[in-house]
């Protein structure tokens, strides 16, 4: 097409119809972002306000506010920051060792150990607190193991207490707090400590005056992370708080919907209250987090100097072994026992063994459809939170038309909202539309849900991609749409696949939003097995977290095999 | 000639900032332009509104008589429909695609039948030297290779526009002055209008037909390299081309492009320009163009007496630098005299041009 042509095409609109079909999608796109999270805000919002449900006569009020000041509300407030505070600095203090050992010292096991966080990572909590339940509840394997062999009968270990949920919770959020502190660690500027060596400092006085002080503005992220994940955690209170009477604030919002009569009113406000203090903390952490980014990364890629750790170094090994036998092994372990056993007993040399509980995953026609519903979920769900993803993290990267600011302010608002909290949301302004009870609510919630890990893993890809790739596609003579899908696309191909892959993941173990929202016929597979394991089928409830564990591990291991170009 | 660009009253703004003020050019079909000024001069810009990557507040381009961007008829073409080639600054090379298919990507949007893009490629690879690499990931390729990408991809559809961002200045000296050569030849061969943008002066003197010098989002200076080079209007184009030494002097009687005046040591001096009235003035002379010579004691016209601060060899001349009173000259000359030597340093009229003031001390 020769310019005369074009230009009398093109003389309407100020900067072109394609332009204008850009600017289409980002309203389309700002307005599905806005829609997904801001309605179940405005209907939480509302509803605390309310002195009932949706559907109910109710009338307005200030009640739910005032009752968050009601004795057993600060003290459920209380419990749950100090587990969450207890939490975050045990996480941050063994994922920041772990981080440190594999990066800056000459450990021997790296890429074992990195392999074992790995797999700690993607190990669901609700699986890794049921594990737990199996080995350290009264009953269970290990007091049975101290009675049996050291005739100790006072059973010591109780599972169902504070202690017990810091500890599932700490092995569970460690791996976040190493993968928050590796990057820092291992991009450090080398010449930072190596002019410190050169000036005559020794090796720990180097990690006590340079690395530590460096390392600060990563710890306090990682920090406040790690107290938002622990905040917000919903399966390991839910399994191990409940039965022992120690609420979190997510719970004691559980309880008040599932238990009649609902008092939904004050669980919206438990829940706003639990938003403000984990949207304040993300926010920190995210100021946080561009504060460092400057003196520390640099792109030179110098080999870093190792810390020798002497005699100090099998201990270290020791104790990172001890870490994957806790958070992944030895439940693991405890799962396939458990799932190929008819009656429960802590000695294995008693036990009667069995295929049953996995013969019975098929032959229940609701173990199956939650199976397929999960995939169906996961599978297809991913995609359309990918593919919103993609566009927020191209919108508010690249495209940056007006407005844009506020699309990313929307977008990353669900890293500071518990999972219970949207789930109540949708709960409440889902519930008129006829949707409501099928799988489309799930997948609107996780997508509304997770959506930051989407723009998060793409916009860090698209940010990388010289903005003179694409111009350069423009000049060749490709129109924008083209240009995205034949050079953009391509180039976020390993993005979108690692994103997919997170996605699918969440979407695949996330039980805190499915808790309230699942209906009789939209059960997922975790909210399967925590009923199982609440009606005491252990037998069957392993059966089925072996086979979720087994498909999660072996699309992580399938997806870093993969190759990731085509 | 017919033109093959042309610009008139071009602003572009970001915020409150003006970043281009008003420019207006022309540009014949087969002539090389180039816009040569510091960083933030507007150069680049007005290059990516010729591409249509930038969308400027007013004005008006033509792309071989035809409107491209138009403020008053809101108009703008999109950059795909522009029918350019342009060479970016980081080359842009797609990491994904092969050699090949990189240089075939212009050809392939437009729905060229495949005999006609592999002849096409095939011969565009040729003309940079590059048929054998067809198949190699463009990530396999050295810095200067990639840049012949770059060109072959901005050429293989004939274009009517080259546009050209900074294309060398990824590169080391010695590849830049063969690339450099490349480009004149290829530009010569396609015959169009070509746009080529750089801070770098020896570039845009040895490539450019004619030079835009460009200041604060303004067209300082427009002429051949050789005007360009041999009377800029004022200090900042006599600097921006190239090394130069400024002389304050007293001007005593006005001609007809010559004036007549005293160097700071008392020389007397007759230079190359116009001058409303005697009174102060300030002139220019490269380092080139002075002869440097021991000292024997001559007077005259344009011959100034100072002693040598400083000597550096550059191989094929010495770089003196020579005091001349309380001013420094540097000159370029093969002959040898010691530091500290005194030498008397001449030059011809026509080498030493009155510059405009524009309220400089």
């Amino acid at each position: 097409m020769s310019a005369s042509d074009a230009a009398i095409e093109m003389r309407a609109p100020a900067r072109g119809s394609s332009a204008a079909a850009i600017r289409a999608i980002f309203i389309v796109t700002f307005a599905i972002t806005a829609f997904l999270i801001v309605t179940p805000l405005v209907a939480l919002l509302y509803g605390s306000f309310r002195t009932g449900g949706p559907g109910t006569n109710a009338t307005y009020t200030f009640d739910n506010w005032r009752g968050l000041l009601e004795p057993a509300i600060l003290d459920t407030l209380l419990i749950t920051l100090f587990i969450s505070i207890v939490t975050s600095l045990f996480s941050s203090a063994f994922g920041g060792a772990m981080a440190w050992l594999t990066y800056r010292t000459d450990f021997r096991f790296k890429r074992a150990l990195v392999a074992a966080i790995g797999l700690s990572f993607f190990f669901p909590g609700f699986i890794l607190a049921m594990a737990w339940v199996i080995l350290g509840s009264p009953g269970g394997v290990l007091n049975a193991f101290l009675s049996e062999v050291f005739g100790i009968d006072s059973e010591p270990f109780d599972i169902y207490s504070v202690a017990g949920i810091i500890w599932i919770q700490v092995l569970h959020i460690t791996p976040f707090a190493f993968f928050t502190l590796r990057g820092p660690l291992s991009s450090m500027d080398a010449s930072l400590e190596e002019a410190a060596y050169a000036s005559g400092a020794n090796p720990w006085q180097v990690a006590r005056r340079v690395t530590m002080p460096l390392m600060i503005f990563p710890l306090l992220s990682s920090l406040l992370l790690c107290f938002v994940l622990s905040v917000e955690q919903f399966a390991v209170p839910a399994m191990v708080g409940i039965p022992g009477h120690v609420n979190t604030l997510a719970t004691e919002l559980y309880l008040l919907i599932s238990f009649s009569p609902p008092n939904t009113g004050l669980a919206a406000a438990v829940g706003l209250a639990m938003s403000a203090v984990t949207g304040l903390s993300i926010f920190i952490q995210r100021r946080v987090v561009h504060r460092r980014n400057a003196p520390t990364v640099t792109g030179k890629g110098y080999r870093l100097h190792m810390l020798r750790l002497g005699r100090w170094r099998g201990l270290a090994e020791i104790l990172c072994l001890l870490y994957a036998l806790l958070s992944f092994i030895i439940p693991t372990i405890a799962l396939l026992y458990t799932s190929g056993i008819k009656f429960f007993v802590a000695n294995p040399f008693e036990a009667a063994w069995t295929w049953r509980n996995y013969v019975q995953i098929w032959e229940s026609p609701g173990t199956v459809r939650s199976l397929i519903n999960t995939l169906i979920v996961a599978g297809g769900g991913a995609v359309l939170g990918l593919t919103l993803g993609t566009l927020i993290a191209y919108s508010t990267h690249r495209l940056r038309p007006r407005g844009f600011r506020a699309l990313d302010v929307l977008a990353s608002l669900p890293f500071g909202i518990p999972g219970i909290v949207i789930g109540l949301g949708f709960l409440w302004s889902y519930v008129w539309l006829p949707i409501y009870g099928t799988l489309w609510v799930l997948i609107f919630c996780y997508v509304a849900r997770f959506l930051p890990y989407a723009t998060e893993t793409v916009g860090a890809q698209v940010v990388q991609l010289d903005k003179s790739l694409e111009e350069a596609a423009w000049t060749s003579g490709a129109g924008r749409v083209a240009s995205f899908r034949r050079i953009m696309l391509p180039l976020l191909r390993p993005a979108l696949q690692s994103g997919y892959f997170l996605l699918f993941i969440a979407y695949f173990r996330e039980i805190a939003a499915a808790a309230l929202i699942y209906t009789s016929k939209t059960e997922v597979l975790s909210i399967s097995i925590w009923s199982f394991f609440e009606n005491a089928n252990w037998g069957v409830a392993s059966a089925l977290s072996v086979v979720t564990t087994v498909i999660t591990v072996s699309l992580m291991v399938a997806m870093t095999r993969a190759p990731l170009k085509l | 000639m017919a033109t093959g660009i042309t610009i008139k009253g071009l602003v572009k703004r970001f915020g409150d900032k003006t970043i281009i003020d008003h420019v207006s050019f022309d540009i014949a079909v087969g002539e090389l332009v180039c816009l040569l000024g510091p960083s933030g001069c507007g150069k680049t810009t007005t290059l990516r509104c010729i591409a249509g990557l930038e969308a400027p507040e007013e004005g008006r381009i033509e792309i071989n008589g035809q409107p491209v961007f138009d403020s008053a008829e809101k108009l703008a073409v999109e950059p795909y429909r522009r029918n350019a080639g342009m060479v970016f600054q980081s080359y842009a090379i797609w990491p994904h695609l092969s050699v090949f298919e990189n240089v075939a990507f212009p050809l392939r949007v437009r729905n060229t039948p495949n005999a006609e893009v592999e002849k096409k490629v095939m011969r565009t690879l040729d003309m940079v030297g590059l048929a054998d690499f067809r198949a190699r990931s463009a990530q396999q390729l050295s810095g200067g290779q990639q840049q012949r990408v770059a060109v072959a991809r901005a050429i293989v559809h004939e274009p009517d526009v080259l546009l050209f961002d900074e294309p060398l200045s990824n590169l080391d000296a010695r590849l830049r002055d063969a690339t450099r050569a490349e480009i004149r030849r290829l530009q010569r061969e396609l015959n169009v209008a070509a746009v080529y943008v750089t801070h770098d002066q020896a570039e845009a003197l040895s490539l450019a037909d004619r030079i835009l010098v460009m200041s604060e989002g303004r067209i300082h200076q427009a002429g051949t390299p050789q005007e360009i080079y041999g009377a800029p209007r004022d200090a900042f184009v006599a600097d921006v081309v190239g090394a130069t030494n400024f002389l304050d002097i007293a001007v005593h009687a006005v001609g007809d492009g010559t004036v007549q005046g005293v160097a700071p040591d008392g020389a007397p001096l007759r230079v190359t320009g116009r001058m409303a009235a005697p009174g102060p003035a300030r002139v220019m002379v490269r380092p080139d163009r002075l002869r440097v010579a021991p000292d024997a004691g001559e007077q005259g016209e344009n011959c100034l007496h100072g002693t040598v601060r400083q000597r550096l060899f550059m191989g094929g001349h010495y770089e003196y630098a020579i005091a001349i009173g309380p001013t420094v000259l540097r000159a370029f000359s093969p002959v040898q005299v010691a530091e500290g030597g005194r030498v008397t340093v001449s030059f011809e009229p026509c080498d030493c041009i009155v510059l405009e003031t524009r309220g400089a001390p």
